[in-house]
């Protein structure tokens, strides 16, 4: 569960990246974070898992809020957010299982994984996370041997053994093909929906929002100027969010 | 030249430019000339030359093979001052690489330090660091294995760390992001990352030590080196020709067991 409540982040030169935002996103829910370049998505993701510090609002994920928190208190916080990058950032020459494995990295401390392994009842995790994206059967492949869509699904895998109180997605699909996408949009909703995990999902693709999101939230100019359900949301809508960013950018 | 710069036909000639290669030319010219002096170079001696070489080795046939069981001692102890002199930099070469490589290490101060450790090592060759150690610790395989090792320090350790800089940064700041610590990214993601070409760099590194480890048999290191140089010093070619073939088998050895170990790699 995270709920974003007046968040404004203003940068040492000035510039206003984030004013008074305020959203949510419920257990069981996809939502879509959509706007163009300089909308704000990407200091908003920044601010969410902790790497940069929110000048006003706050940030609660199950109910505590993160934005007061400092040094050590965030960063055993931030180990219970899975975040999936653009790209799946796999360690290529480890098998699938290995890399899903990592997720564990930051609540085990022991000599073991200071060897390069893994404590066995972490192994089993691993196991039990990449059948929950369907890819048990490539436990032992090597990791540059996937495909795109199979890669990404590993590194949601790993995000998932962090036992995530909610999955953050930063473009997860922004460098697949279309067939990709569908495979890894399929699974971030079938993970919101089965398992009642909170998923957010920082897209570019408004079509693929539109299919994929139970709700969108549409960042302008560091604003929400939408927050609304994905099937009340036309193209019409989407597309204007879009092209007002640049006049406005333009003017 | 031409092809690399289409758009410089489209200009007109210009004389500073004609000017500038020219005084190139002529330096270059100069240098070269200055030192074919300085080298004392007497082309004419060459034949000569190949001829008595030729005349040595001749007079070393037959190979005196009561000295085989000496000229194979010898060549262990060549072929293992170099095993030590290379397995002893890969321990202290690997931190030291990870204190060096911009994208991992921990602080500024580590870099410079680090990388202070490595050019030392690196830039004063092993020939002179085993002379130092011959002064230190006296004649032998040991002052011979510890230059080897203070000179591969720096090498291995400029490798290494390059390779870890190569390392592709998405997934070590993945598991930052994860809350791994330091160590376990060195464990979990650069180590398995840079661990082959690591290892097609140290076999490599192993190769050329084999062949300085016998040059530096010459300065006091015992082994092949010194065994050819008493033979040749006491006009013994017939114990020469066995030395020279026991080394050309051991380099031929070494060389294809790095090569072949080099090839299972990927």
């Amino acid at each position: 569960m995270l709920l974003v409540e007046n968040l404004t982040k203003v940068y040492p030169n000035g510039r206003r990246a984030l004013d008074s935002v305020s959203l949510g996103a419920g257990e069981g829910d996809l939502t879509a974070i959509l706007g163009a370049n300089g909308s704000g998505k990407t200091t908003l993701v920044r601010c969410i898992v902790g790497l940069i510090r929110p000048t006003a609002g706050s940030i609660k994920i199950g109910g505590e809020d993160w934005s007061r928190l400092r040094g050590r208190r965030l960063r055993e916080k931030r180990r219970g957010v899975g975040v999936v990058f653009q790209n799946a950032s796999l360690v290529p020459r480890r098998s699938a299982l290995a890399n899903v494995a990592i997720g564990c990295l930051g609540r085990q401390r022991g000599l073991v994984t200071y060897a390069g392994r893994f404590p066995d009842v972490e192994r089993r995790l691993a196991l039990e996370c990449l059948e929950r994206v369907g890819l048990a059967d490539v436990a032992s492949q090597r990791a540059d041997t996937l495909s795109g869509g199979q890669a990404q699904r590993v590194a949601i895998a790993r995000a998932l053994l962090q036992r995530p109180t909610f999955l953050l997605a930063d473009e997860p699909v922004a460098s697949l093909d279309p067939d990709a996408t569908a495979e890894v949009m399929t699974l971030l909703r079938d993970l919101a929906r089965r398992e009642r995990l909170a998923v957010v999902c920082v897209l570019h693709q408004l079509e693929v929002a539109r299919e994929f999101a139970d709700r969108i939230v549409g960042l302008r100019a560091g604003r929400v100027v939408m927050d609304d359900r994905a099937d009340r949301v036309d193209l019409e809508r989407l597309t204007a969010l879009y092209r007002d960013e640049s006049s406005a950018e333009a003017a | 030249m031409q092809v690399a710069a289409p758009a410089r036909g489209e200009r007109p000639v210009e004389w500073a430019d004609i000017l500038q290669r020219a005084a190139i030319a002529v330096v270059a010219v100069g240098v070269l000339a200055q030192a074919y002096v300085v080298i004392e170079a007497r082309p004419q001696d060459i034949p000569g030359g190949i001829a008595g070489i030729l005349d040595i080795l001749r007079r070393g046939i037959p190979p005196d093979l009561t000295v085989l069981r000496d000229s194979i001692k010898a060549a262990l102890v060549t072929l293992d001052v170099a095993i030590i002199g290379t397995s002893v930099p890969i321990v202290i070469s690997l931190p030291l690489a990870f204190l060096a490589a911009e994208n991992v290490t921990p602080s500024r101060l580590a870099y410079t330090a680090a990388r202070t450790v490595i050019a030392v090592c690196r830039i004063v060759p092993d020939v002179v660091w085993a002379l130092l150690f011959v002064a230190a610790v006296g004649l032998g395989p040991f002052a011979a294995t510890l230059g080897l090792a203070v000179h591969s320090i720096g090498i291995l350790g400029r490798l290494y760390a390059e390779a870890i800089e190569d390392v592709n940064m998405a997934s070590i700041d993945a598991l930052s992001v994860i809350g791994a610590n330091r160590v376990q990214i060195a464990a979990h993601a650069v180590l398995p990352s840079v661990l082959p070409t690591m290892t097609g760099l140290t076999l490599y590194r192993m190769d050329t030590n084999v062949r300085s480890s016998l040059v530096l048999g010459f300065v006091g290191g015992g082994g092949l080196g010194f065994g050819i140089e008493t033979a040749l010093n006491l006009f013994q070619y017939q114990r020469l020709l066995t030395y020279l073939l026991v080394m050309g088998v051991l380099i031929a050895a070494v060389e294809s067991v790095a090569v072949a170990l080099r090839r299972r790699i990927h």
